[in-house]
């Protein structure tokens, strides 16, 4: 009972600075495929005097990422229904050249704006239409949420470290009367602090293996079943293998450094 | 300092802060090998202090002191461990760790200096059937009485055959059984070891059967009763 309590006491803060890391490494990854996907979706309609090119476009502003040039002959067959083909002929060579644009990365409506206005400058371009009702509305509620979830995050942090600075006052009363007597003894600082180190480290261990079970799970069998659209399309995102990895490095850098000064503030006081 | 010398003390003052608040002023005294030691003296007159400067938990204020061939006011933490590993101390109120059995009390110098697990459950074993506690062997110091506990201290103190034993009122708490085990024990070692054996006390006891020096701190001086 006691052994479970020594560790409980630590594993639980633990598992809650990793479970808030691991919400922090699922949402990055899933942001950034949201992100592709809204950049990939994108597209501003370039409208030219002269043809213009990918490299002339990219000297102008290097977030262009691709263009396509829209033909003018079904634009002109759509507005010349009834006209003589010599007519046709003559609009065709008025009309301007229009051009689909997509970006290198997904872009909040100012910097839309500076491209446009990069874009504009040039001789060659009569103007540029960004579309930017929809892509503002979706891109605030983007941020938003995303400000949401790290606020939430680093409250979590923020409680969970409190709790790990409780136990380590608790370590100290705890293993004081023994470190000392050790010291007395002639004990070295590592054999002093083994036995917290032990704990500590089959914690660090036991929560980093326990998160990444619990998100396995929700990974293969919880995910799919769960008729939340989003997450069933993203199931590969939830969980990573590294990701295991990435909570032990973490987990074993806090007990080690909270350990680290719990045994420092214990040094002898001769 | 001479060859025997064990601690060396030349006008040695112990202070926990300043000059003027010195617990022990020009202190000189030699204990040499196999020396039996009482050092008597009033409650508050430092007698602890001067124990706590033998196993350097305090550095002299200033003057001169030698343990086991090391200097105490130079000496490095290496040195100081090596030092503490081959002494055995004995306090009043035990300092048993409790959480851990009587055994690995007992074996905890052994521990320390990475015996293998064998020669540690032996010379417990040996040890407490000594001081008389070896069907308490697996048991917490929390589960004996005082008297017990003590003597589990005094079985740690020479599980690992110390060149030096200091004890700091070891029999202060304890019944007449428990003290006379205690001082039983001592003896042997000192006789059959040659091991020098300090011991700081109010009282030194009536029946002794080994020869003993006694020194008494009086005005911040130690000085020797012959």
């Amino acid at each position: 009972m006691k052994f479970i309590k020594n560790h409980i006491t630590f594993i639980l803060p633990l598992m809650a600075v990793l479970i808030g890391l691991e919400f922090y490494f699922v949402f990055e990854r899933t942001t950034k495929n949201y992100e592709e996907g809204l950049k990939n979706n994108y597209s501003m309609l370039i409208v030219a005097h002269d043809k213009v090119d990918i490299e002339y476009l990219q000297s102008l502003n290097s977030h262009i990422a691709t263009i396509e040039e829209v033909k003018k002959d079904s634009i002109v067959d759509e507005i010349s229904k009834g006209l003589k083909d010599s007519s046709k002929a003559s609009l065709s060579k008025i009309l301007p050249h229009f051009y689909n644009t997509k970006l290198d990365t997904y872009l909040s409506m100012d910097d839309i704006s500076t491209i446009k206005a990069d874009l504009e400058k040039s001789n060659k371009i009569k103007s540029v239409e960004t579309f930017d009702n929809s892509h503002n509305s979706t891109y605030k509620l983007f941020v938003f949420l995303k400000f949401i979830f790290k606020i939430f995050i680093l409250f979590i942090g923020i409680v969970s470290f409190f709790l790990i600075f409780k136990q380590m006052e608790v370590w100290s009363l705890t293993h004081k009367d023994r470190m000392n007597i050790m010291e007395i003894f002639g004990a070295p600082l590592f054999l002093r602090s083994a036995v917290m180190y032990r704990i500590a480290v089959t914690d660090a261990f036991f929560s980093s293996i326990f998160i990444s079970l619990v998100f396995v799970y929700l990974k293969y069998n919880w995910a799919s079943s769960s008729g939340i659209e989003i997450l069933m399309r993203n199931r590969e995102l939830i969980f990573e293998f590294g990701d295991f990895f990435k909570m032990l490095g973490i987990s074993l850098a806090i007990v080690i450094t909270s350990v680290y000064l719990v045994v420092s503030n214990m040094k002898d006081e001769r | 300092m001479s060859n025997t010398s064990v601690i060396n003390a030349s006008y040695l003052n112990l202070s926990y802060h300043d000059e003027s608040s010195e617990i022990i002023k020009d202190a000189s005294f030699a204990i040499n090998k196999g020396d039996f030691v009482f050092i008597t003296g009033p409650s508050g007159s430092g007698k602890s202090t001067l124990l706590k400067a033998l196993y350097g938990k305090l550095k002299p204020f200033s003057g001169e002191l030698n343990v086991g061939g090391l200097d105490m006011n130079e000496i490095s933490n290496k040195n100081l461990q090596k030092l503490r590993q081959n002494l055995g101390i004995i306090f009043q109120d035990y300092k048993l760790i409790n959480e851990w059995s009587v055994e690995k009390n007992v074996a905890l110098p052994l521990i320390i200096a990475g015996y293998s697990k064998d020669i540690q459950h032996t010379q417990a074993k040996r040890l407490l059937t000594h001081v008389k506690l070896l069907e308490h062997i697996y048991k917490t110091p929390l589960e004996l009485s005082g008297g017990e506990q003590q003597r589990v201290g005094v079985a740690r103190a020479l599980s690992k055959n110390p060149f030096l034993i200091l004890a700091d009122e070891p029999t202060g708490n304890l019944d007449e059984y428990s003290s006379n085990v205690i001082w039983d024990l001592m003896e042997n070692t000192c006789e059959q070891l040659n091991t020098t054996v300090v011991v700081v006390t109010h009282k030194i006891p009536n029946i002794f059967s080994i020869p003993y020096r006694h020194l008494i701190i009086e005005n911040r001086g130690i000085y020797e009763i012959h």
